[in-house]
């Protein structure tokens, strides 16, 4: 190795080894990373004030949940299957339907800002309360779809003893049809059916025509 | 003939490293290693979007590869264009022999050089980000799509504030959900303890039945429920539990999440307020922005949708830029048209609110690049050509005058 080049190599390497140090300063730990102050621009200085977690996580755009609020936010609109009985919203349900001779079969529409919960654990969860064994991802992904707000929603039927929210007892052979809708961005729609299998049977096709029919009003 | 043994002593060492790094054998290694993770690179983007495929594969120094469970360490792309931008300075420029033979060959790898520099400066150097405006809107500001950071800011009883302490993303995004990192300044009366940080979260109320699934503390009647991260990085809402420790009275907790900044150029972000010391402050996840020097306000956005339907045929902004306060020039910025200025590109990329009808006032986004070596990789590749066609150049002439000045073999009958 000549002079020349050892002078080339030693510049080299010092150039790569200066580089490469520089390449790690996003490695630095918390003493290295100080808070710092700046300046707010004139343009976005205006803050909102909320008063409570509901609003700032965005659940002031649902609809209030009496019947006798009124929500400035968007709002539901849909087609009433005949038949069906709008019982109303109630706390985490926008709406909310009953049917048959004694109103067992129910179906509703609950929505949830960011993924909700995640496709993947709703679906598994819904199936759980029928008794039917979770599903992998890629099983879940090859669910067929349904339009929902314009949108390919996942689709579920699922058979078997029902154990809803709080419930103690199963209720025996049962139907739970599903569409979730789990979009990070606009947040996450959920319409679940369920009752007696022939009675979901007999009401699927309102299953479809209220789900196709919903869509957002933005109502002032 | 018995091989020489290597000289290990320390004397030698210099020239043994020397030798490794101008070994053709490592360049080779390097070519076969950078193929593959170029492979991996490639699988990998299909299931997790192409941020997260650049972070792991083409940024990273050593890469942990389970096959069949068994972890394998890979080297990274970073280490691997390292070590081909030493072995290619040392062999290519340095241990080469000087010959005019030889010349194109070393243009060539000069391009290839530059082509190296090029990649180190763009990860350094570039930065990219977005601009919302609405007609009538002027800005110089520029908003990150995927790093999100912690502000907190004192605030007026209308809700002002005119500085924020800021820890910044780097730092915030590098927490992860199970750790807990504590920050004081002298400033702020009250220390800043993070207790987890999610990339991709969302607040479900407790009585919702899928909070039962998320593991977070409830607070506010709320949890914050750890979401898969997106393939599409700029769609992950960030969420945290944050503790605000005074020095007298008690720890302040809440959750906070990137849903609560803005999603609309003219939306007003809703922070977490709190009161210490008589002082109303707002904490608020908000994403990272910096300026471009000069401004742009949008004086007309036009948007053109398919005849029946709302998908959108066309649109595009009409602009004016300004400089140091003062209209500079009208500029047209449309879907493939993009302004080049001051080194920024600002491309039309969209349009929002999402679901607008006819008729509803709309605000056009702009994606902001700014990259010094944009055109370096065509640069290099200009000069590697002008190095290969000079090499196969001298290699005909030498081939021609070889042919011509040979002596003619002659057989005597």
């Amino acid at each position: 190795m000549n002079s020349f080049s050892k002078a080339i190599s030693t510049c080299t390497l010092t150039a790569v080894l200066v580089a490469v140090t520089a390449c790690n300063d996003s490695d630095m730990g918390p003493e290295g990373r100080e808070i710092v102050i700046r300046e707010i621009p004139e343009a976005h200085r205006e803050f909102k004030l909320v008063d409570s977690a509901r609003e700032r996580f965005r659940y002031q755009s649902r609809p209030a949940n009496s019947a006798g609020e009124q929500s400035t936010g968007p709002q539901l609109v849909y087609t009433t299957p005949e038949g069906w009985t709008d019982e109303g919203r109630s706390m985490m349900r926008d709406v909310n339907f009953t049917f048959g001779e004694n109103g067992e079969g129910e179906c509703y529409v609950a929505r949830l800002p960011g993924a909700g919960g995640g496709l993947t654990a709703n679906v598994n969860r819904w199936r759980g309360q029928m008794g039917a064994a979770p599903l992998s991802e890629e099983e879940i992904a090859a669910l067929p779809k349904k339009p929902l707000f314009g949108q390919p929603a996942t689709f579920l039927s699922v058979d078997g003893d029902f154990t809803g929210m709080g419930a103690g007892e199963a209720k025996k052979d049962y139907r739970l049809l599903g569409v979730i809708l789990s979009a990070e961005s606009s947040g996450a729609v959920f319409v679940k059916m369920t009752g007696p299998r022939e009675l979901v049977e007999a009401n699927a096709a309102n299953f479809d025509l209220f789900v196709s029919s919903l869509d957002v009003s933005t109502g002032s | 003939m018995a091989k020489k043994p290597i000289d290990l002593s320390p004397g030698n060492w210099p020239q043994l490293i020397y030798r490794l790094f101008t070994s053709f054998k490592v360049a080779t290694v390097v070519f076969v290693l950078m193929t593959l993770i170029t492979l991996l690179g490639t699988l990998y983007q299909v299931e997790h979007g192409l941020h997260a495929a650049k972070e792991r594969y083409f940024y990273s120094w050593i890469i942990v590869e389970k096959v069949w469970n068994i972890p394998l360490l890979v080297p990274g792309g970073m280490l691997l264009m390292w070590v081909l931008f030493i072995n290619m300075t040392l062999g290519a420029l340095v241990k080469v022999r000087k010959r005019w033979k030889g010349f194109g060959m070393l243009v060539g790898h000069l391009g290839m050089l530059m082509l190296l520099a090029g990649a180190f400066v763009t990860h350094k150097a570039s930065s990219d980000g977005y601009m919302a405006l609405y007609p009538g809107m002027k800005s110089n500001r520029v908003e990150s799509y995927r790093d999100w950071q912690l502000e907190i800011m004192p605030l007026s009883e209308e809700g002002k504030a005119e500085k924020a302490w800021v820890l910044p993303a780097d730092e915030l995004q590098s927490i992860r959900s199970d750790e807990q990192r504590r920050y004081e300044t002298a400033d702020l009366p009250f220390d800043i303890v993070i207790n987890g940080f999610s990339q991709n979260a969302t607040p479900i109320p407790v009585s919702a039945p899928m909070a039962s699934e998320a593991n977070g503390k409830e607070i506010d009647g709320f949890k914050l429920s750890q979401q898969q991260t997106s393939k599409n990085a700029e769609q992950n809402l960030p969420g945290c539990y944050i503790e605000l420790r005074p020095e007298n009275g008690d720890p302040i907790e809440t959750i906070l999440w990137a849903g609560s900044f803005r999603f609309d150029p003219r939306e007003k972000p809703m922070p977490f307020t709190f009161e210490v010391e008589g002082q109303k402050y707002g904490a608020l996840l908000a994403k990272k922005t910096w300026v471009v020097p000069f401004e742009v306000e949008l004086n007309e956005f036009i948007f053109e949708r398919h005849p029946g339907i709302s998908t959108a045929r066309n649109y595009e902004s009409r602009i004016t830029r300004f400089e140091e306060g003062q209209p500079e020039k009208p500029v047209e910025i449309k879907m493939n048209e993009p302004m080049r200025y001051q080194g920024y590109t600002f491309f039309q990329e969209s349009f929002g609110p999402q679901g607008s009808e006819p008729g509803d006032e709309m605000f056009s986004q702009f994606a902001v690049a700014n990259n010094p070596a944009d055109q370096w990789p065509l640069w290099s590749l200009v000069v590697t050509g002008i190095g290969m066609t000079l090499h196969f150049l001298i290699m005909l002439i030498s081939f021609v005058v070889r042919s011509f000045t040979r002596p003619s073999k002659t057989t005597a009958s």
